[in-house]
């Protein structure tokens, strides 16, 4: 566990490094949370409240898919697909770690990392700007976090998962690409899943995707609670569960694949 | 000049079209990934009915119109795409092409050419048509001899971007993100109409960066609808 912390910390520290980066990937989020809040405002029009949520909602909803882009690195992560491809996974292979453990530990000092460098800025920021939702109760508070943290593990395990199949195929660029368009539209990050028709929400609840976001979103709005909010979380810790035992399953029938040539 | 970039380009495609299957492919999901706002919008609005009086086949037409330009300009304009250029830049590569005794943005411009862009292009083409089909559109003769105008100046309008994007980082050590707000975000903005921007948003981009005039006003004129900004 030590040695989790410790890769984790370093990981921070290289995410810091990039401020400039950090910087103009918050002002490019802030200008599309801002071109997605008038979309919205528009759409709503004179309405007030549209399946459950309302304007400030929609506003805010705005602000948490922008601000939790870089927490869940929705548009990429290639990383461990090039060091298949380079080969440098043969030195990580060879870790006194659980080669899954060892990028999780590496992806959460990621993930905090922009949580801190946009995620709370662009709230803020929101906070100051828009009349935005807040969370009522230090309950609800200490909920979104857990939520928070199941979504993390559930979209690591996905992009770990995609990026393994660069053990079976010479180019996953395609693949990898095609697997993050699909987290987007069935995660409710394009729109809030409640406006879509009936018929493909429960598509979408199918699917892990809407706890990456929708999940934290309905949470945060308030607009589920109760015995609703207890399944959701259930369903949560369920996929987080099962995506982190197909995770390490995938690994080993790849690993058994993996050749590595020259030394 | 043309002979010579013509001779560049159609290298550039053999070397591309060799891989058949992986070029398909690839274009077929750059279809797909495009096309993935749009749909979702489409599905959201039975909801709102409108958005600010457009309906979804006149927001189409903008985002088609749009997404067409866009897909070409990126076809073209690959070499100057900001990200590719900062990195030739930081790599010394592009020495090379100053010390060649041809023209330089000549070269440039024939060094890359992403023939996958075909999937959005044909996209916002599918989606132009689709749109056009869903709205009633009084076409004249002066309606479509202004489409191809219009469709230029997107292009070169964001392929003016590009190159200032691409020439910035002569001076910046990494390629800069921020040029994303004007291209990408200048792109995602127009694919709705302006109108339901707030007001200082909309004068930066009518005096500093007038996009507003390459995409909803024409489409004003083609759809004939009144304009709310009340332009003189």
């Amino acid at each position: 566990m030590r040695l989790f912390w410790k890769i984790c910390a370093i990981s921070i520290q290289r995410q810091l490094a990039y401020r400039a980066a950090a910087m103009a990937g918050l002002l490019t989020n802030l200008f599309f949370g801002l071109l997605r809040a008038a979309v919205l405002v528009a759409l709503y029009g004179s309405r007030t409240v549209v399946t459950g949520i309302s304007i400030e909602g929609a506003i805010t909803y705005t602000g948490i898919t922008q601000g939790i882009i870089g927490f869940l690195s929705l548009f990429s992560w290639y990383e461990l697909m090039s060091t298949v491809y380079s080969g440098a996974i043969a030195s990580d292979l060879v870790k006194p770690l659980n080669y899954y453990r060892f990028w999780m530990a590496q992806d959460f000092g990621r993930a905090l990392a922009q949580l801190i460098l946009r995620g709370l800025p662009i709230m803020v920021i929101y906070a100051v700007a828009f009349n935005i939702t807040t969370p009522t109760s230090i309950t609800q508070g200490l909920v979104i976090l857990a939520s928070m943290l199941l979504a993390w593990n559930i979209s690591f395990s996905w992009r770990f998962l995609l990026n393994l199949s660069s053990f079976w195929v010479p180019n996953a660029m395609g693949i990898l690409r095609f697997g993050f368009v699909l987290s987007w539209f069935l995660s409710g990050f394009l729109m809030p899943i409640r406006y879509f028709p009936d018929w493909l929400q429960k598509i979408c609840y199918l699917t892990p995707f809407p706890h990456l976001i929708n999940t934290i979103v309905e949470i945060y709005l308030g607009v589920i609670s109760g015995t609703e909010l207890l399944r959701i979380i259930m369903l949560q810790v369920g996929w987080a569960l099962g995506l982190m035992v197909l995770s390490n399953l995938v690994l080993r029938a790849g690993i058994r694949r993996l050749v590595i040539s020259g030394g | 000049m043309l002979h010579l970039y013509l001779r560049l380009i159609s290298a550039q495609i053999r070397s591309q079209m060799q891989y058949r299957s992986g070029f398909l492919l690839e274009a077929a999901a750059s279809a797909v990934i495009s096309a993935m706002v749009f749909v979702t919008f489409a599905f959201v609005i039975e909801r709102f009915g409108n958005i600010a009086g457009w309906s979804l086949g006149e927001v189409g037409f903008l985002y088609g119109l749009i997404e067409f330009s866009f897909g070409l300009m990126d076809m073209i304009f690959s070499g100057f795409d900001p990200q590719n250029f900062g990195r030739q830049v930081r790599l010394g590569r592009l020495d090379q092409v100053l010390l060649r005794p041809i023209n330089v943005t000549l070269q440039i411009f024939g060094s890359e050419f992403i023939l996958r862009r075909i999937g959005r292009i044909v996209q916002g083409l599918v989606i132009l048509f689709v749109a056009e089909g869903m709205i009633d559109i009084q076409w004249t003769a002066l309606k479509v001899s202004f489409i191809p105008v219009i469709v230029i100046c997107q292009i070169l309008f964001f392929g003016g971007l590009f190159v200032i994007g691409a020439t910035i980082t002569f001076w910046t050590f990494e390629s800069i993100e921020v040029m994303n707000i004007f291209t990408y975000g200048g792109a995602e903005m127009m694919s709705y109409p302006m109108s339901i921007y707030p007001g200082w948003m909309r004068k930066f981009f009518t005096y500093i960066l007038p996009a507003i005039f390459i995409n909803y006003y024409p489409a004003l004129f083609i759809l004939d609808k009144p304009d709310p900004l009340g332009m003189p």
